[in-house]
């Protein structure tokens, strides 16, 4: 072999093992794309979706190349997203126009699509002024990734200003007005009486005779939020109690200690689920001192006799050409995930509406996971439990530390719907 | 739906495929076996979370045995869910009809009339219950839990008063008592009637401990005080153990000691329960009062077990700094010729642990080379390197070297290439340093070889003095005298070739010394581009600092170049991490 033929291979093949020739560092001429890919290539799955949306912050565009390497997205070579995803540590691939192309092909015969993104969405985040004792998981990933978000709560929904958001995202808020039934174990404890003292201020500065009658207006107006093109994301005890107070508007659901009158011992049966996001015919449990509220919940956590034991959720494959939205709310490295607990953990088959799509179950057993639906121009995405990564938080647990968990299946399905809003509207078809 | 035949069960109609169940495992000659395997089909109906037909299924069971206790068990737990609790009250009655003594029909039957809010029908069955069982604590205690269950103290503390009258025990119902006092945050309250919960039933001790333990720092002088003021010795027994518990040790055990029980027996085993609660305990005051306490019971305890307790005793002494407590425990052990082996060994090398401690160098070497036939190879090889380490911090380099002249292990080729280090020998270093690898001493020893590898290694002299000097003096904890000689070491060498490495030494021990100025300016110094490997570790310790200088925006912008300029550093995942905390990003830790 020639010294000129074995130093060229050489240098070829350390090209190929180097990684930073194929991540960071500003690409070859004729390679004007990076391709983010979402595959077990990917350093930092979550901070990836940082990346997108500053892009599109800045006013970039990009593209999310839905079940293509498990939801790559295709972002422009300029300076600023490249350092932006060097100081993230986010996996980046040079893409020349030649290979874009190829890929376009293999995307156009597969079960693939390529939806543009255009335009970051507003993002806000309904949580209490004060910090509960416990974590809030799309807080966690919003933080992590690097998202922009503001904090809503009760006078911002009720007096509109949520209409300023695209997105809107729900988590451990008891809608009921009951503050999640912790009376019963957390009574005493500091963080308890704050709740409930600051929940009755609200109450009283926007004239409201209870809790309860206040939280139902949130929801309703949320409800409004939603008719009205937004979209809306919940996890843990939001998405079950949302959708009680929703359809309670003329029924007493709520325990004497919340409102100072007991439950209608027939309320179940004078529930009004035409006016609920996701769930019919759900019975409620009357009883003031179990901490649960219905049977929507398939694992009750907090209920032992009815407690059941975590499993693993499957995403559904949907077909990416007709229906993107919902295969863009399932794009995932991982198809299996392991299951974890919230107040709401998962959502019982029986007590689900039939216009809704079930994005990830539990097979064999007779609840879901993952569920979306429209609501007048706008959709909702509900997901059940508290923290993807902490299978079994505790009421004064520490965060969850992301940075140990970059490649968090869970969390990415929390940040697909973050992005999501930014797809072009006119490939909807969802 | 499902056809329905209206066969009377308590009023409710039974699926027919239920009827034909129960009736099939009836034709079984109604054999105990074919019960269990009926209860067992509910019980799978309801761990499937069809409470309705498992109410069903439990029910059916009770029509044909009526007092099956894990039947109405299941039947309450069924039908709690389905918010029917007044469904289990017929049951309940058929049960009572056959057998009024049934406790447990009793206490579902309490249940169910809490949970639908009928108070005096709670009570009528509660004094119905009394009747046939006069002198049970039972049905008071089930009335009491009810109304917490209805979060109704009042009502609970009213059911423990009056089964306290009834039964004329001044001591019933009283851990129920202790434990509503607690809820209520009355904690004098709760620690008296916690001592007649333990006076009555001794296996509360331990729960109550762990109750009152709990208790909020300003509630601690009251219970206290409740405990100390009780008749029964349990309350200071127990106020010693909380004092231990809160963090005072020595005060629980003067307490205790002032309270002993009689009896050399009861003593021990008072010793023992008290050492059991400050056994996880660390600090100086904790090591002590454990000697303390093992010297107590080797006074009390004869035969071969003595000499034992008193070794424990002796080590536990010496590790809390008491050497004069520690040789008087040890007093003839080391020479005692009819003592165990290992006892006599155990003796000799805690002997001349307390030696080298006191900084007896020289008689801890002579008695350690007087006793080493009598000792195991690796424990005199440990008992060398433990001295050669002593003499290194005395500064005394040549007795070090020579305690580990024979030693070829890891670990003495570690502590020996810290010697010839501090010579300033830094080939013989380097040799012998990496010669101990990864995995002599513990994770932090090898850290530190791998620091002074990294240090010593960009150096192109065999050997230099002034570095080893330095390097002495600041393992003498001379942190002076060790910044002056690195500083100047520093200024010499070239910055690519050991003196940026120097130079972040020599920051990073000046922030340790809180001195920050001093620390930027020599991490700065550092930070230099002819030394590519210690430019991004300078800078990341230079974030860190002005991090901690609140200095934000610095910070970051610095993480942001380190981490840009130096993508393939494998500090880049640490100055990620700092990116992410000071931004926010991740909890800080």
């Amino acid at each position: 072999m020639k010294r000129r033929t074995f130093l060229r291979g050489t240098a070829a093949g350390l090209a190929v093992l180097s990684p930073l020739g194929r991540t960071f560092g500003v690409p070859p001429r004729e390679a004007p794309w990076w391709l983010v890919p979402m595959d077990d290539a990917q350093t930092d799955h979550l901070k990836a979706y940082g990346v997108v949306f500053r892009l599109l912050e800045r006013g970039g565009q990009g593209e999310w190349f839905l079940n293509y390497r498990g939801g790559a997205f295709l972002v422009p070579a300029d300076s600023t997203t490249t350092r932006d995803a060097q100081l993230a540590g986010v996996t980046l691939e040079p893409l020349a126009e030649r290979e874009l192309l190829d890929i376009r092909a293999e995307i156009a015969e597969a079960n693939m699509d390529a939806v543009p993104l255009e335009k970051a969405p507003k993002v806000a985040v309904y949580a209490p002024p004060n910090a509960p004792p416990w974590d809030d998981a799309v807080t966690m990933a919003l933080q992590y990734a690097g998202i922009t978000f503001e904090k809503v709560w009760d006078q911002d929904v009720l007096s509109d200003a949520i209409r300023r958001y695209d997105w809107l995202h729900l988590h451990h808020e008891d809608f009921t007005g009951q503050y999640s039934k912790f009376f019963l174990n957390y009574a005493g404890t500091a963080w308890l009486a704050d709740m409930v003292d600051r929940n009755q201020r609200m109450m009283r500065q926007l004239g409201f005779p209870t809790v309860p009658a206040l939280k139902r207006a949130v929801a309703q107006a949320i409800r409004a939020y939603v008719d009205q093109g937004g979209f809306l994301f919940a996890m843990c005890t939001a998405t079950e109690t949302i959708d009680l107070a929703l359809a309670s508007a003329d029924v007493d659901i709520a325990a004497n200690y919340a409102d100072g009158n007991p439950m209608d011992p027939n309320a179940s049966a004078k529930m009004d689920w035409t006016q609920a996001l996701a769930f019919r015919d759900a019975r409620l449990v009357l009883s003031p001192t179990v901490s649960q509220f219905s049977d929507i919940d398939g694992h009750q956590v907090n209920a032992p006799a009815l407690r059941q034991p975590l499993g693993s959720y499957t995403l559904f494959s949907f077909s990416a050409k007709i229906d993107p939205v919902a295969t863009m709310l399932v794009q995932n490295h991982r198809q299996v995930i392991p299951d974890f607990y919230g107040l709401t953990t998962s959502f019982t088959r029986h007590t689900l509406k039939p216009s809704l799509t079930v994005l990830a179950e539990e097979a064999g057993t007779p609840w879901v996971k993952y569920i979306h639906g429209e609501q007048g121009q706008g959709t909702w995405t509900f997901f059940g439990g508290h923290d993807p990564e902490d299978p079994q938080h505790q009421i004064g647990d520490a965060p969850t530390d992301l940075s140990l968990h970059p490649h968090s299946p869970g969390y990415r399905l929390i940040l697909n719907n973050v992005l999501f809003p930014a797809a072009k509207k006119r490939e909807l078809k969802t | 739906m499902a056809p329905v035949w209206r066969i009377k069960t308590c009023g409710q109609p039974v699926p027919r495929h239920l009827v034909l169940s129960v009736l099939l495992t009836s034709s079984l000659v109604g054999t105990l076996p074919a019960q269990e395997a009926a209860v067992a089909r509910a019980f799978e109906l309801e761990r499937r979370g069809k409470y309705a037909e498992a109410a069903d299924a439990y029910r059916l069971v009770l029509l044909t045995h009526a007092t099956d206790v894990p039947a109405l068990l299941g039947m309450e737990r069924s039908l709690l869910p389905l918010g029917r609790s007044a469904d289990i009250l017929p049951p309940v009655r058929a049960a009572l009809a056959l057998d009024s003594t049934l406790t447990v029909a009793h206490g579902i039957g309490v249940r169910a009339w809490a949970e639908l809010g009928q108070l005096d029908s709670l009570k009528a069955l509660v004094e119905r219950w009394v009747r046939v069982e006069p002198n049970d604590d039972a049905p008071y205690r089930e009335w009491g839990r009810a109304a917490l269950l209805q979060r109704d103290r009042g009502a609970a503390r009213a059911a423990y008063h009056l089964g306290r009258e009834r039964l004329g025990r001044p001591t019933a119902l009283a851990a129920e008592l202790a434990q509503l006092a607690m809820l209520e945050g009355k904690y004098g309250e709760a620690a008296r009637e916690w001592v007649h919960a333990v006076v009555d039933l001794p296996g509360y001790r331990s729960a109550a401990q762990s109750a009152l333990g709990k208790a909020p720092a300003k509630a601690r002088p009251e219970i206290l005080e409740a405990l100390n003021a009780a008749r029964a010795p349990v309350g200071r027994e127990l106020a010693a153990g909380l004092q231990a518990e809160w963090g005072e040790p020595l005060a629980g055990l003067q307490l205790l000691e002032r309270n002993l029980p009689r009896g050399a027996d009861a003593e021990v085993h008072a010793y023992r329960q008290f050492l059991e609660q400050i056994r996880a305990q660390q600090g100086d005051e904790a090591k002590q009062v454990r000697a303390r306490i093992l010297e107590a019971i080797a006074q009390r305890t004869a035969g071969p077990q003595n000499a034992r307790l008193r070794l424990e005793a002796a080590r536990s002494f010496a590790e809390s700094g008491d050497a004069a407590a520690a040789r008087r425990m040890l007093a003839g052990l080391a020479e005692d010729e009819a003592a165990p082996p290992d006892l006599a060994a155990g003796a000799t090398l805690t002997l001349i642990k307390i030696l080298a401690a006191e900084g007896k160098l020289a008689e801890a070497e002579q008695r350690l080379a007087r006793h080493q036939d009598g000792l195991s190879g690796e424990d005199v090889a440990n008992a060398w390197r433990d001295l050669a380490v002593r003499w290194i911090d005395a500064g005394n380099l040549d007795r070090a070297e020579a305690a580990v002249a024979h030693d070829q292990s890891v670990e003495g080729l570690a502590v020996a290439g810290k010697v010839r280090l501090f010579r300033g020998d830094l080939r013989g270093a380097f040799e012998r340093l990496q010669a101990a690898g990864p995995f002599a001493g513990s994770r932090e020893d090898a850290a530190e070889r791998t620091a002074l590898l990294a240090l010593i290694q960009p150096i192109r002299a065999d050997s230099l003095p002034a570095l080893g000097q330095g390097l002495s003096a600041l393992e003498r904890g001379d942190t002076a005298t060790a910044l002056r000689a690195l500083v100047e070491v520093a200024e010499r060498l070239p910055l690519g070739a050991g003196g940026a490495e120097v130079y972040l030494l020599a920051g990073r021990v000046e922030a340790a010394r809180g001195r920050t100025d001093q620390a930027e300016r020599l991490f700065r110094l550092a930070d230099n581009a002819d030394a590519l490997a210690t430019a991004p570790a300078a800078e990341l310790e230079l974030a860190r600092l002005l991090v901690g200088l609140e200095r934000v925006d610095e910070a970051i912008e610095l993480l942001e170049h380190l981490i840009i300029t130096y993508s393939g550093s494998a500090l880049v995942p640490q100055a990620r991490r700092l990116l992410d905390a000071v931004r926010g990003a991740v909890p800080r830790t």
